[in-house]
């Protein structure tokens, strides 16, 4: 089954063409954890997230200086090269400087017909909650314009029911992967699946998915790790976590519990409940200030045994790496051992981290 | 007493060690290509000097960047782990690790028994590792043996920056255009490299006694400007390169 979630990802450009063969649909790519998929989802279009691959980003490099966050380089030097041709339109979070620059890079360079700049506020607050809303209210006019169909209280809240299904479907898994049913990689594997195909099918693959593995001799041989990452849109790190004889149990990362920790909730006012869900509640050091991060991040620790904390985060990752000294230390409080990687997007670093990875599993086993 | 081996397979060197219980019977240290064509004779050779057969091996256990490709190490084990046990070995009052290893460098903090506390490892950069100091001796025309003493001869310091291998490498260059000393260049390069092991040192909290290992650990500008940096008499093995290979002879 892991290599079933495997080929989800690397097969993601095919099944998208091939999405839009039968069924005839639009196909919108989005950037981070804060564009609520829902509303495109009812539009009657088929979101996906946009990921970078591991190859050197030739087309990408062209268009920044080196020193700059490497995921969103690596997403437009896909899109260069073709990868992502098949997109209608795209959402552009104002997230941070680079995906922000996303908006300008692929409006710029690339023919797709709709390019969508969503307004995030920068922190998180009550008045922030407002203007997102109104930002929201905006973003479900241009999709109606853009896709023809008006998003009605009916197909909204059936959008919310089903991406609500999905998060309570992988909250379970979360609770599996403590267990030892699931390993972290098939748990990233699910998370990514999630970001790509029809949320229907991907729940019925989930449904079956976690009752197959509920059967399973749990593993519980692994030292348990946390991950707190920037951004891992691949499953190959927790790959080499677990393949070093560690096993992640529990994670704080915007392709992981990030993008499942909370459901919309009032279905009363389904603009005030996104607002809500996507601004409010996710955890993102980009607008949610260190002592809540803390308390957050407690919490997950709080609910699962962990023997180490692993920190991965991007080059130039500048949200993320401003946070690191309190995190670390946040993590040190809690009695964790913490290992620290500056990641790149490309696979050639691999082999020095294993070399760290295998040093710290051996440490934690005494 | 039981015969075990260690073997510690770097980026450059490959140390071998045999220990008959609480005694280093005989140590080898060779390139990793040489070692890595035929890792079996190497050891067999080792044993026949020894006087002893193979099936007196009681165990054989590999460590460094190249571990995994040594078929008959029934044992694998991290760098961090072996150079901590070794090292306490060698030193019981040890509580830090400096490993200055030809690619990467690492401080490891250790307890009383030799148990790995925390450990961290330098960043990509090459600048500071073993490799750079082979680049540089090729480079100024010197035996990797005799830089550091050549460095301590000098009268004067030129500096070299210490953020990158490659243009550390255009500077030396330009240096040598200008009629400056090997000796002061070596002076400003030797700076630089422990400019870059302070930088790794502060992300560890250093508690005597310090021991350093690992080929760079045999060069004295390193180590004594290291010593006058941290304000602490160093631990220094006679043969820092097979502290790894003990560490790994000793792991049960």
């Amino acid at each position: 089954m892991k290599e079933e979630l495997k080929a989800l990802r690397q097969e993601r450009h095919n099944s998208a063409v091939k999405w839009k063969e039968q069924t005839g649909g639009k196909i919108v790519g989005v950037f981070c954890c804060n564009v609520p998929e829902e509303l495109i989802y009812a539009a009657g279009m088929l979101p996906v997230r946009i990921l970078g691959e591991h190859e050197e980003a030739t087309e990408g490099n062209l268009h920044f200086p080196t020193n700059v966050c490497p995921y969103p380089v690596s997403c437009l030097d896909q899109a260069l090269k073709g990868r992502y041709d098949y997109l209608d339109g795209l959402v552009v979070p104002n997230v941070c400087d680079m995906i922000r620059s996303m908006y300008g890079t692929w409006k710029l360079n690339l023919k797709i017909p709709y390019v969508h700049f969503l307004e995030v506020p920068q922190r998180i607050s009550r008045e922030g909650s407002k203007f997102f809303h109104e930002s929201l209210i905006k973003f479900k006019d241009s999709l109606e314009a853009f896709s023809g169909r008006e998003i009605t209280a009916e197909s909204l809240a059936r959008a919310i029911h089903v991406y609500n299904r999905n998060r309570t479907l992988l909250r379970q898994a979360a609770e599996l992967r403590k267990e030892g049913f699931i390993s972290g990689t098939e748990l990233q594997g699910m998370v990514m699946a999630s970001m790509l195909m029809p949320k229907i099918n991907m729940n019925e693959l989930l449904n079956r998915y976690l009752q197959e593995a509920g059967k399973r001799q749990p593993n519980r041989d692994g030292v348990r790790i946390f991950v707190s990452a920037s951004m891992l849109d691949d499953t190959d790190f927790f790959e080499l976590i677990e393949d070093c004889g560690g096993s992640v149990v529990a994670d704080d990362m915007p392709m992981g519990s990030r993008y499942f920790s909370f459901p919309v909730e009032d279905a009363n006012d389904p603009f005030a409940a996104l607002a809500e869900r996507y601004l409010m509640r996710i955890a993102c050091p980009r607008k949610m200030l260190p002592e809540d991060r803390k308390r957050f991040i407690e919490d997950i620790l709080d609910g699962v045994k962990v023997d180490g904390a692993i920190i991965h985060n991007l080059k130039a990752c500048d949200c993320h790496l401003y946070e690191y000294p309190f995190l670390k230390k946040t993590l040190e409080a809690k009695g964790l051992p913490v290992l620290f990687f500056r990641g790149e997007e490309t696979e050639t670093e691999m082999e020095t981290q294993r070399d760290d990875i295998e040093a710290f599993v051996e440490m934690l086993r005494g | 007493m039981p015969l075990k081996a260690g073997i510690d397979t770097g980026a450059m060197n490959t140390a071998i060690v045999l220990l008959d219980g609480d005694e280093i019977l005989t140590t080898l240290v060779v390139g990793s290509n040489e070692f890595l064509s035929s890792p079996r004779a190497f050891l067999e050779k080792m044993l026949e000097s020894a006087k002893r057969e193979w099936r007196a091996l009681e165990s054989v256990t590999a460590t460094g960047r190249g571990r995994n490709g040594i078929d008959l190490a029934r044992k694998k084990s991290s760098e961090v782990v072996c150079q901590a046990r070794g090292a306490l070995w060698l030193f019981p009052a040890a509580r830090t690790v400096l490993n200055l290893g030809a690619e990467s460098s690492r401080v490891v903090s250790i307890d009383e028994a030799g148990r790995v506390k925390s450990f961290a490892t330098n960043d990509k950069c090459a600048a500071g590792s073993g490799l750079f100091f082979d680049s540089i001796a090729q480079l100024m025309d010197v035996s990797l043996e005799d830089m550091g003493n050549l460095a301590l001869k000098a009268e004067r310091t030129e500096e070299v920056s210490s953020r990158c291998a490659v243009f550390a490498e255009s500077e030396v260059i330009s240096h040598i255009h200008r009629g400056v000393s090997k000796e002061s260049i070596l002076s400003g390069l030797h700076h630089a490299v422990v400019d870059r092991i302070m930088d790794l040192l502060s992300k560890a909290a250093v508690e005597p006694d310090v021991v350093v290992t690992g080929g760079v650990a045999r060069n004295p500008a390193v180590t004594g400007e290291l010593s006058e940096k941290l304000g602490l008499a160093l631990c220094l093995p006679a043969e820092p390169r097979i502290v790894g290979a003990i560490g790994a002879a000793l792991l049960e």
